[in-house]
């Protein structure tokens, strides 16, 4: 995306629709460019030096600083030298589209003033690192208070919505219907009839269809919410169920301790709906590893924590019918095979015992 | 549920669930003495069965999901203090959810269900109700493998 927005600014071929338009601006802002080179860097190349500036010279700026790294035209390279730019619009352009929309920065303007003048120390570098933080922002409505980031997001919330939505067709009526004094190739968006061509409001558009297609999801999910309509029953319908679920849970978890368990229940069937014969070989792998552990025979460790970590990672089930059969014939011959008293008497002893 | 790679029905979710609950909950049981249980020994291990089902549902879910690693973080760093307090969190919350709604909108109403939903309160609306939709599937699956195994449990 970003990419993009930078070779447009200096005339080489964007991959918008509109290749006559960027020729055009390109060239003004050669023009533009040459004279803001001519004029000798007066001040301190501050970054709310930068405010001042139409978005148009920001936005180059913005994006011309990393490439003057990697070398590109003439114009990179005088940018980033010369960054430091006047205060005022004295020598900005006469493009009065431009100064148009100078003015309508002016609150930054008029902010950017008071400090500009006090300040003499051009620190190419600090500008530049603030020029590349600024760029490496995330387009988010709510960053910088620059009138750079504002129409950097514009543009990449009307990128995305571009990208998301492919029912507008990608006409410049958006870009006409906007300042005139924006001559950037913009992503054009035709609005739907009565409704607003704002950035803002097509970013929202965007999060708002997002939000009800999930909330749609969660409609079928949540039993007798399909009846329902209006987003705010439906969250208090799903609102409710999660906190009915945890109830259930947490009931079904007092009850599971206060039962009086007995010793020959198998979870068979609790697999059962799961599929599967082989799931009831699980059983045995599953119940007798839990004795072993906790006996500290050694003997038997070996062939059975073996299986367990198989268990425990879970392997898929090709490999788990091997652990079965070790498992099964195991636990077969567990009491007769026995490497001390102690651990017969406590295997007897735990399969007596309440499970 | 998920992941089903040679679809086999070990890796669901459910059995996942399943299998470390069951675990953990013999074990809880294996710890049980001979004499009848008091309401002191069987509220601390309704805490303990309550937690094991927590926790054996957020490790199958596995790292994937936000609110599954919320939980395990919640777990892991207060497991004594969190058990107690959510408890009474959570009767607060049912005496008032009902004062909440209609306020602004879906992210008004979203305030209430980030307590809810584990990890709710660092998200953004909209993967608020992804992680929810998918909360509220394991919580399903949790309820029902749970009833079965105390209708196992109970009738024989």
């Amino acid at each position: 995306m970003e990419p993009n927005s930078a070779s447009y600014v200096l005339g080489s071929c964007p991959t918008r629709p509109e290749p006559e338009e960027t020729v055009l601006e390109s060239l003004q802002f050669r023009d533009e460019i040459q004279r803001l080179m001519t004029v000798p860097p007066e001040n301190a190349s501050s970054f709310t030096a930068l405010l001042e500036l139409p978005a148009t010279q920001a936005m180059q700026l913005l994006h011309s600083s990393p490439h003057s790294a990697g070398g590109g035209g003439d114009e990179h390279k005088a940018y980033s030298s010369s960054s430091s730019f006047t205060n005022g619009n004295l020598t900005f352009p006469s493009n009065k589209a431009l100064i148009e929309r100078a003015a309508k920065f002016s609150v930054y303007a008029a902010a950017a003033d008071a400090e500009i003048s006090p300040e003499t120390s051009p620190v190419p570098s600090n500008s530049s690192a603030n020029l590349d933080k600024v760029k490496t922002e995330p387009a988010e409505t709510d960053s910088n208070p620059g009138s750079s980031n504002k129409t950097q997001t514009q543009k990449l919330a009307k990128r995305k919505e571009r990208e998301k939505k492919g029912k507008e067709s990608a006409k410049k009526s958006k870009n006409q219907s906007c300042e005139d004094a924006e001559k950037l190739p913009y992503v054009h968006v035709r609005a739907r009839r009565g409704q607003a061509t704002d950035s803002h409001s097509l970013a929202e558009r965007a999060r708002r269809e997002k939000i009800n297609a999930r909330m749609k999801l969660l409609q079928e999910l949540v039993p007798g919410c399909s009846k329902i309509s209006g987003t705010a029953l439906v969250l208090d319908e799903i609102i409710n169920h999660v906190q009915s679920l945890q109830r259930q849970v947490e009931l079904l978890s007092m009850r599971l301790a206060a039962v009086n368990p007995r010793i020959d229940c198998n979870f068979d069937s609790v697999f059962a709906t799961e599929g599967g014969p082989l799931i009831d070989s699980n059983i045995p792998s599953m119940v007798s590893p839990l004795l072993w552990p906790e006996n500290p025979f050694t003997g038997n460790r070996q062939n059975f924590q073996q299986p367990w970590n198989f268990d425990a990672l879970q392997q898929p089930l090709w490999g788990r019918e091997e652990e079965n059969h070790t498992f099964i014939t195991p636990e077969n011959s567990l009491l007769s095979y026995d490497s001390s008293a102690n651990s017969a008497s406590l295997h007897s002893n735990q399969l007596k015992m309440e499970l | 549920m998920n992941s089903k790679r040679f679809s086999p029905p070990s890796c669901t979710i459910k059995s996942r669930f399943t299998r470390r609950f069951l675990r953990a909950f013999l074990k809880i049981n294996r710890q049980r003495t001979r004499t009848p249980s008091s309401p002191m020994e069987i509220c601390q291990r309704y805490l303990k069965v309550k937690l094991a089902a927590d926790v054996s549902m957020a490790s199958a879910v596995g790292s994937r999901r936000a609110w599954s690693r919320a939980m395990l973080a919640k777990i892991r760093h207060g497991v004594r203090a969190g058990s107690a307090s959510s408890l009474t969190m959570r009767k607060r919350k049912i005496y008032h959810g009902k004062k909440s709604t209609k306020e602004v909108g879906i992210v008004g109403n979203a305030k209430m269900l980030r307590k809810l939903v584990p990890g709710g309160e660092a998200m953004n609306t909209c993967s608020l109700l992804d992680e929810t939709f998918h909360y509220i599937k394991c919580l399903s699956t949790q309820v029902k493998v749970m009833t079965r195994i105390a209708d196992q449990i109970c009738s024989t």
